[in-house]
Parts: structure tokens; sequence; C-alpha cells
């Protein structure tokens, strides 16, 4: 995390370009294995677009402009309504395990929780 | 030439399959025998070998569900029963809606072998209204490019106008199943142009309608406040009756609208006396990045392209229309910026599911644990494209930087709306290209993540918005490839943009050809 | 050696009992169902789905806001995405609030076995779905996503706690609130209510707050008590002992009755969350609100106060009658019946109905007997024309029954013999039949009246009146 942080303090300055550093901890977060030099493309074109990214900061933003969330407003007249609290149950859940790649007496099996990692 | 079934329009098949002129299950024969004809082979994992000829527009194909359907059609019309008002419509079905009971890849290896338990909204509507569903078109792996180059299914789709050239993207097998007479209509989606850019590249018309104004369940998301599910045809009636099927609110979708659905058919003939047609210098000068320093710089349109925009323009007037210049739209030109940010937050949560547990792809070998399993399913599944889309995501919408890219991005999204909302006080819609440039070559934009994005410059302003937006072809350029221009419009207003599309189809002459490619293969 | 005092706060997760899922139409019960069958595309989320807010979700954590003294709502708050990989979250996104929850600024009053109130305040309430449930068996990870998607609402008290004691009685009482209002059937140990507590101490008198640690997974009122209680004593022995406390996540295990360590805490900002583009804000209106506040049921605390006061029955007694909402209308709609004594129908519920409710594992609003059939049990008794024992057979009788309590007195015959003849009869042939006993009596052992009275009672059935039955013995045993 330290060399996202210390980024933080230099709000004026143009972004420092995406580190390898910086590059590994996304990698972490996002679970990706990644040879080299798919890696270094792949930071490589983070960076660029970081570049065209900063056009955002020239923006002049007047003060309490809202952000908008779909473009399009739901005023209360279009907004679908909630949905009503009734039990409909699935016919699918056999055909979801289906899909599944490792199934045991209808639990999904995964592998366990390396005790280094979150343990 | 003779206009085969596979060419006929979809108003057309129905109203001649109502007169008993033909019969869906012979529709049905004439677009396999034309697949058979065009396709050159559906798209796969396996290296494809290099240099096959065909357009590749498919992932998967569903014959047998098509079969099905078209007899149901021919059953209820000699019954005398109803047999809607797509009956024997064939339909290409972009692979990224889930439909029950076929493979549904979003063109990633990471959802190889995914067969979806249920069907989307659209499709079953279109399902519903007697469409019959040919097959699963090819598009950039999860809808991420404007080439179709991403697919991990080769080979990947080519421009029935010219096999050099892309067929643009993501819906590019979309665009190039309805170019190629593959299919009559075919649904995408439009996240920042997918619908319209390949519309535009391969010469058919596409709509993104208003965000909200058809159901996104069982759209297999990319960036959930933009994703629009759309229409293409080969011609601006169709894409009306398309619409017309699959719009409306739906249950399973919190955000699709309660506004009620409108005749989209009625008054489409109308022309466009009296109406105001804006242009804006903002769609026609533009500030694009260089592909070498990123520096920013003033680019204009393609020569032909602004050409054919004036003409146009023109032809509209010539039928009635008041021309409104110097409609401002000056924040358009952060579209991309912006969209870099917003669209990769989105996408990279939705792609936080796919982890070789529950579904697709899971990585084969040994992993040690849970996490190693994480990082080969998804290292292995997704490709270069959704990638980048996720750890730009993670980066922007970390604690410390969301604010200064996340949150500005969408007040920037503000700005890009409000643009269009003070221009839709002044004129009904407003005309611009599609897209900056026709169709590129294969390869020379791909693997370049800034310039393939930029290809959307002109489209993703529609999207920011919410807005509804509509490409017809209006001609070619000097080396035979479609030129595409698109109506804007306010929001749920596609019954005036495809009243304007019409008029504009019919003024600029655009004949429903064959294109080239498909000529030389139907030929051979 | 200074003096210290624990700072506790907690964060609460209450199982909303709605019929359906906070997103799919799934039932929210699957006790005991095999795994992966209350399940839909929606709360596995498989590619492409969306989800669809539950209604009855946001009217019941709007109740819980206003039980919760929440005085204002923000007219939006908004849904957003908890971003993490589990195996047990089907979508790597917990659908959740972030900075805009549905309410906040609360509190919640209490009391204290010493009679004492306590408040907590409420910094947050929001509301979320549930993620799945993961069994170890046989060194495998097993995941079942049955629980998937079950709404939640998750409040967060302020550091406001000072003792284990404290944190105890809260959630006694906010138990016994949510099944009140009947928003959550809060059974902690089928997890519908479920607690994490952080805690820290300082030297008494100090207002900073020191670092805490967090305790997650205690599946009892009585555990998390223990573990917070031991915690508190293991921080001021580390204290004491000159060492750092570190913010660690410890984990109760039950067997041992002991704290554990587990994973580090992660930070905040690895969630990135962001507004669910998915759905749009939930809107209170201020109508909504203010009905909402409106048609609140009187709370516990106030019901307690109200029946001390207006029926003059003992603090003790109203305590009890207000444990629980059905049983609190049961004895309000039985003392309106009866029109007498209160103390005396308080009675009766205490010991009578509450044993046939525990007995029957039921609530005074299934028992199958109305208030007013009490009341006239009750009358019946007074009036002497059953005696306390057939009353008391009387309430299981008419439970179920269609017949009122004096029909089924009148046609069973079960009113008392109290006639003065027949009574006269009766004794004077069990002192024939009884010589040794008789004389015994007159020997001095005038403590032999009650044998005498049991006799009577058996050979008449239990119908005899006690009370005559004794006047006429003293009668023909002492002339």
């Amino acid at each position: 995390m330290a060399p996202l942080e210390d980024s933080v303090t230099q709000t004026s300055q143009p972004d420092p370009p995406i580190t390898p550093e910086i590059f590994q901890h996304l990698v972490r977060l996002a679970a990706l294995a990644l040879d080299d030099e798919e890696a270094e493309y792949l930071r490589g074109q983070l960076n660029k677009q970081l570049r065209a990214i900063r056009e955002l900061a020239s923006v002049d933003l007047p003060e309490g402009l809202p952000i908008t969330s779909h473009g399009v407003p739901y005023p209360s007249e279009t907004r679908p309504d909630l949905r009503r609290d009734e039990v409909k149950p699935s016919d699918k859940a056999d055909a979801i395990l289906e899909q599944v790649p490792e199934v045991e007496e209808r639990f999904i099996v995964v592998p366990d929780i390396s005790s280094t990692e979150l343990e | 030439m003779r206009t085969e079934i596979c060419e006929l329009s979809a108003h057309e098949i129905v109203a001649r399959l109502k007169a008993g002129d033909l019969t869906a299950e012979s529709v049905l024969d004439a677009t396999l025998a034309r697949i058979e004809a065009v396709e050159g082979g559906t798209g796969t994992l396996e290296k494809a070998p290099n240099g096959q000829n065909g357009v590749h527009a498919y992932i998967t194909l569903a014959e047998e569900r098509a079969l099905a359907q078209a007899r149901a059609v021919d059953r209820a019309l000699e019954a005398g029963d109803d047999p809607g008002p797509l009956a024997g419509v064939p339909v290409a079905i972009k692979d990224i809606f889930c439909v029950s009971g076929t493979r549904s890849t979003a063109g990633s290896k990471i959802l190889e072998n995914f067969v979806a338990p249920y069907t989307a909204t659209s499709v079953a509507r279109l399902e519903a209204a007697g469409a019959l569903t040919i097959g699963k078109a090819n598009l950039d792996e999860f809808t991420y490019g404007s080439s179709n180059e991403s697919s991990a299914f080769l080979p990947t789709p080519r421009n029935p106008w010219s096999a050099s050239v892309v067929p643009g993207g993501s819906s590019g097998g979309s665009a190039a199943a309805v170019a190629a007479g593959e299919a009559a209509l075919s649904l995408g989606t439009d996240t920042s142009g997918s619908i319209r850019q390949p519309a535009a590249f391969c010469g058919v018309v596409g709509l993104k309608p208003t965000y909200g104004r058809v159901s996104r369940y069982g759209l297999i998301a990319f960036a959930s406040s933009l994703d629009c599910p759309g229409p293409l045809a080969r011609n601006v009636r169709d894409v009306a009756l398309m619409l017309q099927v699959m719009a409306g609110a739906d249950p399973f979708d919190a955000t699709a609208a309660k506004v009620p659905v409108t005749d989209y058919l009625d008054g489409i003939e109308g022309g466009v006396q009296g109406m105001r047609i804006g242009l804006s210098p903002d769609f026609s000068r533009l500030s694009y990045p260089d592909a070498g320093t990123g520096e920013l710089r003033e680019l204009t349109l393609q020569s032909e392209i602004e050409r054919a925009l004036m003409d146009a323009a023109e032809r509209l007037a010539g039928q009635g229309a008041e021309i409104v210049e110097g409609v401002e739209l000056p924040n358009a030109r952060y579209g991309i910026p912006a969209y870099f940010v917003i669209s990769r937050v989105e996408a990279a949560s939705n792609l936080h599911r796919y982890d070789g547990v529950k579904y697709g792809y899971r990585h084969a070998g040994e992993a040690a644990d849970l996490i190693e399993l994480y990082r080969k399913s998804r290292g292995h599944g997704f490709g270069p494209q959704p990638k980048l889309r996720i750890l730009m995501g993670m980066y922007v919408s970390g604690d410390q930087y969301e604010k200064r890219y996340y949150e500005r991005a969408l007040r920037v999204r503000t700005l890009v709306r409000q643009d269009f909302e003070r221009a839709f006080e002044r004129v009904d819609a407003v005309l611009a290209p599609t897209t900056p440039t026709t169709a590129f070559e294969f390869g020379r934009i791909y693997g370049d993540s800034v310039a393939m994005q930029y290809a959307d410059y002109l489209t993703v302003p529609a999207n920011h918005a919410g807005i509804p937006a509509l490409s017809v072809p209006v001609g070619l350029d000097n080396s035979g490839l479609p030129i595409g221009m698109q109506l804007m419009g306010p929001d749920f207003s596609e019954r005036k943009l495809l009243r304007i599309g019409r008029a504009l189809e019919l003024a600029v002459e655009w004949q429903e050809s064959r294109p080239p490619l498909v000529r030389e293969l139907v030929d051979a | 050696m200074p003096e210290y005092e624990a700072v506790i706060g907690l964060e609460t997760h209450i199982q909303l009992n709605t019929k359906s899922k906070i997103f799919c139409a799934c039932s929210t019960d699957s006790w005991r169902a095999p795994p992966n069958t209350h399940i839909c595309p929606i709360c596995t989320g498989l590619p492409g789905v969306l989800p669809s807010l539950n209604r009855r979700v946001v009217e019941k954590a709007l109740i819980m806001a206003a039980a919760m003294n929440v005085g204002e709502i923000a007219p939006e708050s908004y849904l957003a995405r908890k971003n993490y990989f589990y195996p047990d979250l089907p979508k790597g996104y917990q659908i959740s609030q972030y900075d805009e929850p549905l309410a906040g600024n609360g509190s919640f009053e209490f009391p204290m076995p010493d009679g004492n109130l306590r408040r907590i305040s409420i910094i947050k309430l929001h509301i979320e779905e549930d993620a799945g449930k993961t069994v170890y068996k046989n060194s495998k990870r097993l995941i079942d996503f049955n629980r998937c998607g079950v709404p939640l609402v998750e409040m967060v008290t302020g550091p406001d706690f000072r003792s284990a004691e404290e944190v105890g009685q809260f959630l006694i009482r906010l138990r016994q609130l949510l099944r009140w209002l009947e928003i959550s059937d809060a059974d902690m140990e089928r997890g519908q209510l479920r607690c994490d507590a952080n805690v820290s101490i300082r030297e008494r008198g100090q207002q900073r707050l020191n670092t805490k640690t967090e305790i997650k997974n205690v599946n009892s009122i009585a555990n998390v008590r223990d573990a917070v209680q031991s915690e508190i004593q293991r921080q001021v022995r580390e204290v004491e002992a000159g060492r750092k406390i570190e913010s660690w996540t410890l984990g109760w295990d039950d067997d041992r009755g002991a704290l554990s360590k587990m994973r580090s805490k992660e930070t905040e900002a690895d969630y990135r969350y962001f507004r669910e583009p998915d759905l749009l804000p939930i809107q209170t209106s201020s109508e909504d609100w203010a009905a909402t506040v409106s048609q609140l049921p009187e709370l516990p605390l106030a019901r307690r106060s109200r029946f001390s006061a207006d029926y003059g029955i003992p603090d003790y007694d109203a305590g009890v009658l207000t444990e629980e909402r059905s049983l609190s209308e049961f004895f309000e709609a039985a003392v309106a019946a009866h029109g007498g004594d209160p103390k005396r129908v308080s009675n009766w519920v205490m010991n009578d109905v509450l044993r046939l409710i525990r007995e029957q594992d039921t609530s005074a609003g299934e028992l199958g007997l109305r208030p007013d059939e009490l009341a006239e049990i009750i009358r019946l008794v007074e009036r002497g024309t059953i005696s306390n024992s057939v009353g008391k057979e009387l309430l299981t009788q008419v439970q179920g029954s269609d017949r009122t309590p004096s029909q089924i007195v009148e046609e069973d015959g079960l009113a008392q013999v109290t006639d003065f003849g027949e009574l006269s009869a009766a004794a004077a042939q069990i002192l024939e039949a009884n010589p040794d006993q008789v004389a015994a009596y007159r020997g001095g052992k005038s403590g032999l009246i009650g044998w005498f009275v049991g006799q009577m009672m058996q050979e008449s059935g239990g119908q005899a009146d006690p009370k005559s039955a004794r006047k006429i013995l003293e009668q023909l045993l002492e002339g």
C-alpha cells in the first residue's frame, strides 16, 4: 500500500506512473496470474491510459455539481416499483450446479485458503 | 441482382409469412444456406488457420432451436393464430446475452463452456414474438473493444465490405451477420458505441436506445450504468420493429424505466418537415491524443465523412428540416477520459465473479490454495482486454484515488449530460458522424488500448448522457467502405429518432446492397 | 495499578424475517434444507443477472430505524458494492450500503438488572445481503449458497458500552425488540442475530480511544458476554505487563471458552466501495417516514411502565408480562375482559398461561386460549363455581375447543359441590370409615384436618368446594 499512499500527497503534481510495485499491488488485488511479458505490456498500456485520463483534471467543475449515476434521471413516475415480498421458488438449482466444476453432495467444492494468505 | 430470401427485411418476411407466400422454415433454410456459403467457420478457441475466407460472424449456431421455433411459427400460421410481430425473422444474438441451454461465452475463454440456465429478457421477448434464434454472434471479449479483434474465439469476424478491415466492435459479429444476410436482425449492446460503430462500419442501421428502455437482465455486464441492449438491422423500419418487441419495464431490471412504449412504426414515414436538426462543431473537431507522445491534438474528421455529414444535412433540409448549426456540446471531448474511469470501475467489479469456482473455465492443473486457483483461472481465462479493465478499475477506485478519478469522472458525466439537455431545448435531434473514420485495417490499432478507445469518441457522449442514438448508413468512402451518421435525441425520443432516421435513409438513397465480400463468397 | 474502563462498540447483523430474499424471489427459510436448493441465477450471481430490491426489506429496516429513535431519514440512500473475493460471495461483491446508509443518528435505551436505564448511540443502520455458508469436511471447503441474499440489517453502535454485562443486556433487549416488532426471529444460534464487538480499554477518566480488537463469530448472548469479559481482562493484563494492544481480529472458541486470533484486519480501502449501478437510490418520502414512526407499536419499555402505572401491578410483573409482545397484549385484553383486579389476572398469566406457553413451546398469540376465556375462568373461580384446580385444568380444556369455559363446566359437571346436605353425608361416611384418624384428631392431632379434606376431594373427584368441606369436617369432628 505504501507506494499508493505516497502519491496522495502530491495532488497538484501530475500523477506518477504506475510503477512495477503499484502494478504488483493491483495484480494481487485483481487475483491475476500474469507472465512477465504480459505484465509489462499491461503496465505500459495502463500508463498510456492514465495519460489520457489526466485530461479530466483540466475540467473546471462548478461548485456543488452533482454526480450522474445513469445519465437518464428517474423521477417517481418512471421509477420501477420495488419488488413485492413473494416467494417464487426457482427450478434452476440443479442447472446451476451442473455448471460448477466440482460438486460434492450438492456442495460446491473449493480448495482451502492458504494459512499464509488470509488466516 | 435477385434478392434472396435471406436478404429480405424483417418486415417483409413477416408480411409475406402472414400472406402465406413464405414459411418460417423456408426462411430458416435460406438463412442457413447463406451462412453455409459465407460464414467460413464459426469462431473457436483453437488457433484458426490463417487466411480462412469467410465472414466468421458467429461463435455458436443454434440450428435446432431455430428449427423448433420456425416450426412453431408455421404451425401457428396454419392454425390461423397470430405468430407474433417477428414471426420467422432470423435473429443473431450477440454472445453476451444468456440464452437458456445455449453456450454463452462473452467471447472469452473464461466462459468457454458456460451454458446459461436462464434466458435474457430481451431475447425471451424476441423469441416470444416469433423470432428465430439463429445463433450467438462473435464480439470483442466481454464487449471490450471497437474492432472485434479481442475475441478469444477465432477467426474474429470480417467486415463484409472488405476482408482486410475490421467490422468494428464490440458487436462486430452482429453487424457482420446482418450485413452478410446471415440474419435479418441482431441483438447487440452499446456501452460506448458498440452497436453504432460496427453498424456504421458494416453499412447497417444500429440503435442505442435510451438507458433503461430495454431490460439488461441476462446481458453479461460490462459497465452497468452505461450498457444498453439494442437492435441492428439493414433498415430503419426493422430496427423500429425489433425495438417495439424488446422495449419496456421488466421486473428483473430495477433500472428498466416505467415509461410507456409507444408505437415506433406509427408515423415513421412522416418525414422531417419542420423538425430542427442540430449540427455540433464539437463532433467535427476532435481532441485526440497523439499515438506516440500521448499529447492532445486537434483532429478533423476523415474528409469523406465530413462531406457525408454536410450532404446528409442538406438532404434533410431538402425534406423540410431546419438545420441548426453551432450546437455546442463542449464537454463531449471529455467523454473518453471519463469513460476510461467509470467503465473500468464497474467492469472490474462485474468481473469479480469469474473465479473458476462456480462456472466456466477453471485452471486445470494443481492449485496450492484458493487464491492460486483464482489467480490461475483468471490469469489464463481472461485475455488482455478484461485484464486491462480490471487493473485500471482497481487503480482508479482505490480509496486514495476514488475522489480524484471516479467521482470526478461522474461529475464530468453530469456536464456531458447538461450539454445535451441544453441542446435539446433548441433542436429535436443532433446529427453527427458515428465514427471519426471508416473501418480500419486489422492489426492497425489493436494492441494500442488508448487509440482503440478513442474510436468511440463520437459515440460515447450519448452513453454518458443515457440518451438514444441511431446510426444510419449514408454512403461509401473512396475505398468503398460504409459511412454512418448518428442521430441523438432526448430521453425516450426513439420514435422521433426513427422517423428522422427513416427520412435520412430515404434522402441519401441508401441501397441495401450485397456487400463485396458476400458477393464474392456467394458467387464462389 | 490504575483503574481501567472498557470501551466497547458493537456491530450487529440482524436477519430480517421477510419471506423472500433481498434481491430475488427465493425463500429465506432454508433451515435444515439440503445445500444449494434455495438458489436461483440471481442469488448465485450468474453472469447477466440483476438484483431487484425487496420492498419489505426497506420497510422493516425503516421500522427498525424508527424503533432506534432515528429522527430523520435521508430522502435518498444508496446501495453500494463492497468488492472482495471469497468463495461464499458468488458475485465477488456484496451489495451493501456505505457512506449513504438508510439511517443514522439513533439511540437505544434499555434497563439494566439494577433498574437503571442505559442509552447507547446508534451510529448507522443499513441493509445488505448475506453471504453463503462454508462447511469444512474431510479437509475440503464446501460451499452452500442457500443463505446468499438473505436480507440483513447491519447496525453499528457508538463505543458506548463500559462492561460485558451492558453488552449482554443490550443484546437481550435488542432481541426482545426485534421479535416485538416482528422484523426478525433473532435466534442467535441460527445466525439471525450476529454480533461483532470492538473492545479497547483506557484508564478511567481518559477520553481518547485506544487500539481496539474485534471479536467475531460468537453465537450466543452468554458467549458474547464471556468473550468480551475475557478480552477486557486480557487487555488489562497486556497493558499492565507493558505490552501494546494490537488490532487483532479474535474468534470465540465455544468448546474451549476462549478467544483465538484470526486473520489480520483488512483495510477498508481494499473493498473499493462504489454505488451499485444496478439499483436506483432508495427513496423515503417524509410522509412514508412519518407513517412508519406513527405506526410503530408501543415498545416494551414504555409498555412496562404503563402496566405498572395503569394496572397497579408490581414492576416485576410488568417486566415479565412485557417480555414478549403477544403476551403483553394477551394480558391487557384479559384484564379488560375480566374487569376486576389486574393483579389477579397477572398472577394467572404469569403462573399458568406462561407455563402452558413454555410447555407447548408456543406464544400467547398462538396458544388457542383467548384472553376473554381466561377472564371467564378467573371469574368462575372467583365466584366459587369451580375450584382453583379445576380452573387450571380448564385452561387446557378450553384450548382448541369451541365451547366456552362456562359451557364446559356445565356440560361436564365440573362445578364445585357446595350443597351442605350432600357434603355432610359424604363427611359422615369418611369419619365412619376412618375411626383411627378420628380418634387421633380428637386426641389433639388437629393437623389431620388437611388429610380429611383431601379424602373429601378425592371422593368427590375434586368437585367439592374445599372451604365448605373443611368447615363441615371440623364441625363433625369437634361436635
